[in-house]
């Protein structure tokens, strides 16, 4: 069971996990670059996690009254710490970042119902704002008559100048006719493609600018970059701890800065303590297994094994990926879409133009092909070439890296791209 | 378990597997029914199934594999096995609720997720303009609390109005409920008041009783009630469910009370119609828009394998003589048994007559035990966990109107035990919690004197 204090990090007492023990679990045919998706579990986690949904099988209802919320307020503790903030109450334990949005945007949409704010008023984001996320603004902001400024980025992209330049455009265009903006959604790292945000410059444009409200989409951030929300300064920020920080699917944070505000919001799924606080409305939302949000002290105990702990982790992540995206466009003459210092465990590979991979679907055929034929699990992003691009790269490659990867990994997604190249592969023959 | 792979078809249309009924001599053994519950913890007398329900051990090895082949190879799974998997569950669910069409059952977490997806709608219905401020909505005064506050929440909020129909306790026949409900909605349409949506309870709470819902439908249309949502949270493996018979235009049913499925996983079954086209889950991803059933199989990663286990399921109520009829019947019978074994010792009554108990039964509790309030019903039910290990919840009677309490507790019976019975109960459960009452009245405890 779980231990009772926190390991404070000891390299020279603590034994490194046995990596290939901890990940046997993972299918060991395939070359596993895409940690960024859906994440990865090691098994003393898993082990762990198990045990906490047998204690709810044994005896639900002891579990319901007696040690599910103290245990809750536990995880939230943890990642208070983690995250630098102030207080445990702004820290509420979800699903999933989807989950987040769901939450932060129903309350935009009431908001708006009891006119708060006016038709018109804008919600600003980015344009690779991730899919679902722009979903739930149709759902729950045009609909209730806000409009959606998208921030168009450029990609490839050389500095955080570029993405500063262009969202300050989008704000005074946001800002045009007087109308208001009411809430800015930014990403800290894009999915796709993946690239690290200036998120605090933006953040600080946002409040020159008088945006009411920011929501900092982190989803990969746990684990995958340092996250300081005091001095990122956004209103709200959601990172899912089953992405880079270990945990079993699923379970996400959402950090609410203490306002008036935080009282109004609330889980869409409502139960018992409605009213009671979004984190504690949270922590009960009806009979679910709620064991994958149990687990973070034992996760904790699992990073800090490592030299440097999830710090150490995430450096060597950095540099590694950075390594392999080098040799990777090494090898095929390409280039990395994003420099270094804007990459984070993931960077964007770019593809060899002759694979011909012109549209969304090409860029799905490819990483089914890669998986099927070659036992390489990668995503690859298209992106429309600009006017009078010259044999532009139209196709890129998100690798990963965690701590179970290998450069085996790297050289059989070289190779697989290679024979693709050699055999006069192109999307256009792959099937459907 | 099955390998899903096996049925790697993409065909949307591919037969759900038929349901074969063990032969006689392969019943489930008592040993065997002993084996799968093995987990559950010793020494405790679980008489309370109703709350947040069981499942047997094969059933979580099941679950369990599902866990693993996403651990494996996520992105696999998420491309070429999730949707499948949970088109399967939908189907077979269909069939065993008699809908129409697969379209028609979405499947989510429970059905307090179920209530959010209606009561949401209804909620943008005020918004914008289809409803009109003062429009109602119709619930039980026993309706569970997790759906009252989500009436607060999407239909008070939004301007709607909330008409509360009171039904007997104890009550003696569906008449009873019956003429209640008819008098109770007629009240609350004076003024001309628009009834938009009823929220009816297959099977109550707290109160344990099963509603006519049948007639309850009936009467809601003929009153002019333009939709009905049927709470029926303990329904499925508890009572038999039709929806095309009971006729609402919602029903949700949680499958992992008394279906033998892992937290958590549950039906919200819509009837085809416009309206049905325009639910939304609350958590919206990718699928936004194609439909409540194919929203609410991606809602963002986590952990699906609960509802991915419902074939196996399938099989395990199949190994009980007459499947999970069988199930139903011989869980009702017993608890009915035991109810009134546990009436006679106390000298009290049950709170329904056997005909509306499912597999559920409401006893009433010595009066000399004095239970004032549900915070008394709370601490009692705390002090026979702590003290006698019996996990049973208590319900606090109020006094009706105009009845006379105050220090006369003679004969009053303000309390209840709902008691349940599932395959693994045995008698002796239901006799350390007749032992342990006895004791206490004996000992002269009240709930004002509990620790």
């Amino acid at each position: 069971m779980a231990s009772d204090d926190h390991h404070i990090p000891n390299g020279s007492t603590t034994t490194p996990p046995d990596i290939q023990f901890e990940f046997a679990h993972h299918d060991p045919a395939i070359a596993r670059i895409n940690n960024g998706s859906f994440g990865s579990c090691p098994s003393s986690v898993i082990s762990a996690q198990q045990d906490w949904q047998l204690k709810w099988l044994q005896q639900p209802d002891d579990f319901y009254f007696n040690t599910l919320k103290p245990s809750i307020l536990k995880a939230r503790l943890i990642i208070r710490d983690l995250i630098n903030a102030d207080h445990v109450e702004e820290i509420s334990i979800v699903d999933n970042a989807t989950t987040a949005a769901a939450i932060v945007l129903q309350h935009v949409t009431w908001s708006f119902l009891s006119s708060q704010f006016q038709p018109g008023d804008a919600a600003i984001i980015l344009h690779y704002a991730y899919g679902a996320v722009k979903k739930s603004l149709q759902a729950y902001v045009a609909r209730a008559g806000g409009q959606i400024i998208e921030v168009k980025l450029p990609f490839p992209v050389n500095s955080d100048e570029e993405i500063i330049q262009e969202f300050r455009k989008a704000l005074e265009l946001g800002r045009m006719n007087g109308r208001k903006i009411r809430l800015a959604l930014i990403d800290h790292i894009t999915s796709m493609p993946s690239v690290v945000i200036p998120v605090k410059e933006l953040v600080k444009m946002c409040r020159e600018e008088d945006v009411d409200q920011i929501f900092v989409d982190g989803a990969h951030s746990i684990g995958c970059v340092d996250i300081d929300v005091k001095d990122i300064g956004a209103d709200y920020y959601t990172s899912n701890l089953h992405k880079w920080f270990f945990c079993p699917p699923a379970v996400a944070f959402l950090y609410c800065k203490k306002s008036d505000i935080l009282n109004q919001l609330h889980h869409p799924v409502v139960s018992h303590e409605y009213g009671n606080g979004l984190a504690i409305e949270s922590s009960w939302i009806g009979t679910r297994d709620y064991s994958a949000q149990l687990v973070v002290p034992e996760v904790m105990d699992f990073v800090n094994r490592f030299d440097g702990g999830i710090d150490g982790i995430k450096k060597r992540n950095h540099e590694k990926v950075v390594e392999m995206a080098i040799m990777l466009a090494k090898a095929w003459g390409t280039h990395l879409g994003v420099p270094p210092h804007m990459c984070s465990s993931m960077a964007m590979v770019g593809l060899p133009a002759c694979l011909g991979i012109f549209s969304h679907s090409d860029g799905l055929k490819l990483r089914a092909y890669l998986r099927d034929c070659f036992k390489v699990e990668v995503p690859i992003y298209h992106r429309e070439p600009e006017k009078g691009e010259d044999s532009p790269i139209t196709g890129y490659a998100r690798i990963s890296h965690q701590v179970y990867n290998t450069v085996e990994d790297y050289y059989k997604f070289r190779d697989a791209v290679n024979k693709l190249v050699n055999d006069g592969v192109t999307c256009a023959f792959l099937s459907d | 378990m099955e390998d899903p792979q096996a049925n790697g078809d993409h065909n949307h249309n591919h037969i759900p597997k038929k349901l074969k009924l063990s032969s006689p001599s392969s019943f489930i053994s008592d040993s065997e029914i002993r084996q799968e519950f093995a987990h559950h913890q010793l020494g405790i007398a679980r008489i309370n199934n109703g709350s947040f329900g069981s499942c047997p051990a094969s059933i979580i090895a099941a679950q369990k594999q599902w866990q693993l082949r996403f651990l494996q190879q996520p992105d696999d799974f998420f491309f070429n096995h999730l949707q499948n998997g949970i088109l399967r569950s939908r189907t077979l669910i269909t069939s065993l609720i008699n809908a129409d069409h697969v379209d028609e059952v979405s499947i989510v977490d429970n059905a307090t997720t179920a209530a959010a997806i209606v009561l949401q709608h209804v909620g943008w219905a005020f918004a914008e303009g289809r409803f009109q401020k003062g429009d109602a909505v119709v619930m039980l005064h026993c309706a569970f609390q997790a759906v009252k506050k989500s009436i607060e929440a999407y239909v008070t909020r939004a301007g709607g109005s909330v008409i509360v129909v009171q039904l007997p306790f104890p009550v003696h026949s569906d008449q009873e409920i019956i003429a209640e409900f008819r008098k109770g909605l007629a009240m609350g349409k004076a003024h001309g008041r628009k009834v938009r949506l009823a929220i009816i309870d297959h099977i109550t709470s707290m109160p344990c009783v099963v509603i006519p819902v049948r007639e309850l439908v009936q009467i809601c249309r003929e009153e002019g009630v333009e939709q009905v949502f049927v709470d029926a949270a303990h329904a499925i493996g508890s009572v038999h469910v039709d929806v095309k018979e009971i006729g609402a235009d919602f029903y949700v049913s949680n499958l992992h009370k008394w279906f033998f499925c892992p937290p958590s996983v549950a039906f919200l079954y819509c009837r085809k119609s416009p309206i049905a086209l325009d639910l939304h889950h609350p958590v919206v991803s990718h699928e936004y828009g194609n439909g409540l059933a194919i929203e609410s199989a991606w809602i963002g990663t986590r952990d699906y394998s609960s509802q991915l286990v419902v074939p196996d399921v399938l099989d395990f109520v199949n190994r009980f003589e007459g499947g999970i009829a069988g199930i139903r019947k011989r869980n009702h019978d017993a608890v009915v048994r035991m109810g009134e074994l546990l009436a006679r010792a106390w000298g009290t009554h049950l709170g329904s007559p056997p005909e509306m108990c499912p597999s559920m039964a409401m006893v009433g509790l010595p009066s000399s035990l004095r239970i004032s309030s549900d915070d008394d019903a709370l601490k009692l039910r705390t002090h026979l966990r702590d003290h006698f290990e019996v996990e049973v919840p208590i319900y606090y009677q109020a006094l009706k109107d105009g009845e006379i309490g105050g220090d006369n507790w003679d004969g009053r019976v303000a309390g209840y035990a709902r008691i349940s019975h599932q395959v693994y109960n045995t008698v002796d459960d239901y006799l350390k919690l007749r032992d342990a009452i006895n004791q206490l009245v004996k000992d002269g405890v009240t709930c004002n004197n509990l620790p």
